[in-house]
């Protein structure tokens, strides 16, 4: 015995009157393409060649297994939704510790990377060394590097930490940032609302001359 | 067991084959047997820098085929007996090399020879890749410039990644040569200091050789100019010969006025 398994999606309707079903589908025919509709009550000859003009599947007045009560369905989104809000703020709550925040499938490395090298990195970077002139370095989330950038940074987390890098070319979530508000010792590059934000962590140091 | 060398650079025309020649002739006058192999087929002209090129009969692809043997190739120094010489392919045909071939040469050179020196095509070039697989230890020779930094720069990525030795877990020693400095020009802030190539390419130096008229009249002679005992490029080759012969040769302070001496007072007021 050969048998295979699906799971489809089912549209389940009444059909009331003739002419308001039909052009309800008439209209929305294309979005049950890939649907299994299953018609209740009577059915006549012309709703039947109808639906097989437009090449839709369909069943008369059957009982099908239960699936998963919506209501219960529901109720795990919004559980689900809640858990991420909760996830949220607390990532907010830690915004003024910033390495807190390196927390999602953190690699730290301490490697030179050299003109020429594109290194692509999934989550979070802590890079303890410096990135050369004609070298790219995309990573999908947080990254801190305590030395000087002189290369090409793609960054599409939720912030950067940067030492002043006048020659660096850093685009962060698709914009270019602007290397004379990197002036500082350390700077730190968010996105808070949609927006890109600045902000000096070190200050320079101060000349006395 | 020797020592095999490549000298490497990321773009050509930074000194490589000029480093060879002197660097070669410093080892071989330490009394070490030392040959050097022009592997820039592109560009081979360590021949004429060592006053050799009406002496090649067999070149490298001869003994990697077996058309000629290492005796019959292998070309001895009229300057110092310690010192030889192979030559480039002289077929333009630069795919002939082949890596198994370069390893069974570089195989047999190292048991003749305390050093082997390899003159590599510039990093940009597609010989080079084969020219470092085999190499124990990289000299990087760079020039004073942003664009010779970054193009070596790129060249030590890719013998990080395509060295034999890497590829067995070891490392590769790497050792800078910064090479045509003019000391005024550091000093006033016009070419970049040894300091701030050393941060960007983070390897050890192995030494700085000043800028010198004497190296280009040394080249067409065929005499390499660590021969010439009052050029101050000269001394430098001479100092980094003897660093790779195992010497601890203090590193002179090229850059300032005075053989270092005002650097070191300036050092102590900061
Ligand atoms: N220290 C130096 N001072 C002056 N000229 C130099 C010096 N080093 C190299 N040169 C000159 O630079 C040119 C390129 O040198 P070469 O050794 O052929 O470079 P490469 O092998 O890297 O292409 C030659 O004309 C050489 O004489
Ligand atoms: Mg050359």
């Amino acid at each position: 015995m050969q048998s295979k398994q699906y799971s489809l999606k089912v549209y389940e309707t009444t059909v009331g009157e003739e002419e308001k079903f039909l052009s309800f589908f008439e209209a929305n025919h294309i979005l049950f393409k890939d649907h299994l509709i299953i018609l209740r009550g009577e059915v006549s000859d012309r709703i039947r060649a109808y639906l097989t003009s437009k090449s839709l599947h369909f069943l008369e007045n059957v009982t099908l297994p239960e699936g998963r009560p919506r209501r219960e369905l529901a109720k795990e989104l919004a559980l689900e939704k809640t858990k991420q809000e909760v996830k949220e703020k607390m990532l907010q709550s830690e915004l003024s510790k910033l390495t807190n925040r390196l927390e999602n499938n953190l690699t730290v490395l301490d490697k030179m990377i050299r003109s020429g090298q594109e290194l692509s990195i999934e989550g979070d970077l802590l890079l303890l060394n410096r990135v050369n002139s004609g070298a790219t370095l995309s990573i999908t989330g947080n990254l801190i590097i305590t030395q000087v950038v002189e290369g090409a940074i793609r960054c599409s987390g939720q912030f950067m930490l940067l030492t002043a890098s006048p020659k660096a070319n850093i685009i962060f979530h698709g914009l270019e940032i602007n290397n004379s508000y990197l002036e500082d010792k350390l700077n730190r590059v968010e996105l808070k609302n949609n927006e890109v934000v600045i902000t000096p962590v070190l200050k320079k140091d101060i000349n006395w001359a | 067991m020797g020592i095999v060398i490549a000298v490497i650079s990321g773009k050509g025309g930074v000194g490589k084959t000029t480093a060879v020649a002197n660097v070669g002739l410093g080892i071989a006058q330490q009394g070490k047997r030392c040959i050097v192999l022009d592997f820039d087929i592109g560009q081979r002209n360590l021949d004429m820098i060592l006053g050799l090129e009406n002496r090649v009969v067999y070149d490298m692809i001869h003994v990697m085929d077996g058309d000629a043997s290492l005796q019959q190739a292998l070309i001895r120094s009229k300057v110092d007996n310690n010192l030889y010489f192979l030559a480039a392919s002289q077929s333009k045909d630069k795919s002939v090399l082949d890596s198994e071939k370069i390893e069974k040469l570089v195989r047999n050179l190292k048991k003749e020879f305390d050093f082997v020196i390899l003159d590599a095509p510039a990093g940009i070039e597609s010989g080079y890749e084969h020219t470092i697989e085999f190499a124990d230890k990289a000299i990087v020779v760079v020039n004073p410039e942003v664009s010779s930094i970054r193009d070596s720069d790129r060249a030590i990525g890719i013998l990080d990644s395509k060295s034999q030795r890497v590829k067995e877990g070891k490392e590769v020693g790497k050792y800078l040569i910064i090479n045509r400095i003019v000391p005024e020009m550091v000093r006033s802030g016009q070419m970049l200091r040894s300091e701030d190539i050393l941060d960007i390419l983070d390897i050890k130096l192995l030494g700085k050789v000043p800028e010198d008229r004497g190296v280009i009249d040394a080249s067409n002679q065929g005499k390499p100019v660590i021969l010439n005992k009052d050029s101050l490029a000269g001394a430098a080759y001479k100092r980094i010969a003897s660093r790779l012969c195992g010497e601890d040769i203090k590193m002179v302070d090229i850059e300032s006025e005075g053989g270092g001496l005002f650097k070191k007072l300036t050092g102590m007021f900061k």
